[in-house]
């Protein structure tokens, strides 16, 4: 991979980079361009609010307590394997 | 060979750390709180009783979760109404944001879209697509694991992502727009 990147190759590689799945070096070429070139910057915020948004309306929930007791009750009362 | 009191304290240690997880991803497959409480519990049960094949030091995460969705799958799933291969359509890679590059172009409007808005539009992508979404960009799996647990090649996963966020960022948008948190750019004459 060139050390450069034009904008369709950065954008291309966009959320690949969020998600942190580049190799180092093409994750330093995406974090070169994002430094120099204002419009794919914003297309990654635009990228990270969303990713940000997922998180925060269905990455919280936990499991129920009574569900954990039920499982942990389950445990204890769950015959050896044979 | 471990007693029985040894092999619960290694199971409560290495899988009951990822009952979140588990029923995060139970309550998106299934849609319906209840039904993920009992695939929850299924799949922790089934896993316990199975704990002498797990082998210690592997990824604890990933055997869970393929527990849990053969659970799912056998057990859960309803009948489908839809084709069993439903494809988002994908006609223009950036159109959301080149739509709204002059007015929000740093997608503002993620943050205030309500949650309840995100989980419906979560939770109307058609199964195959919501599986690996919230796989990967709920719960932060790589993307490798995800090929890996689903038996698809990685570029599947990586187009399914691709089309998942790039549907959900249409219907969130026009949610934003619907609700006044955004305004429609002019049309061009």
């Amino acid at each position: 991979m060139s050390a450069d990147l034009n904008c369709r190759e950065a954008l291309d590689l966009l959320q690949e980079f969020l998600r942190q799945e580049l190799t180092p070096e093409v994750e330093t070429a995406v974090t070169r361009h994002l430094a120099e070139c204002r419009h794919c910057l914003q297309h990654g915020e635009f990228e990270r609010n969303f990713l940000e948004a997922l998180e925060r309306a269905v990455g919280r929930e936990r499991c129920p307590e009574s569900v954990r007791q039920r499982i942990l009750a389950g445990l204890r009362e769950s015959p050896p394997p044979a | 060979m471990a007693t029985p009191e040894e092999r619960t304290a290694s199971f409560e240690r290495e899988a009951l750390p990822h009952l979140d997880l588990l029923y995060r991803v139970a309550r998106r497959l299934t849609g319906d709180p209840t039904r993920a409480e009992d695939l929850v519990q299924d799949t922790m049960l089934k896993a316990f009783r199975a704990w002498d094949r797990f082998e210690a030091g592997t990824n604890a995460r990933g055997w869970l979760l393929t527990i849990l969705r053969n659970t799912f799958i056998n057990d859960y799933r309803r009948a489908r109404r839809t084709p069993v291969t439903v494809d988002l359509e994908l006609a223009e890679p950036h159109r959301i944001f080149q739509t709204v590059a002059e007015s929000d172009p740093e997608g503002e409007f993620f943050r205030r879209v309500v949650d309840e808005r995100v989980v419906a539009a979560i939770d109307g992508l058609p199964e195959e697509f919501r599986e690996v979404l919230v796989l990967s960009d709920v719960e932060g799996l790589p993307y490798a694991e995800i090929a890996a647990m689903l038996n698809l090649p990685l570029g599947t996963v990586k187009s399914r992502l691709f089309r998942a966020r790039r549907h959900l960022q249409a219907e969130l948008y026009d949610h934003a727009v619907e609700a006044g948190i955004v305004r429609p750019r002019e049309p061009t004459p």
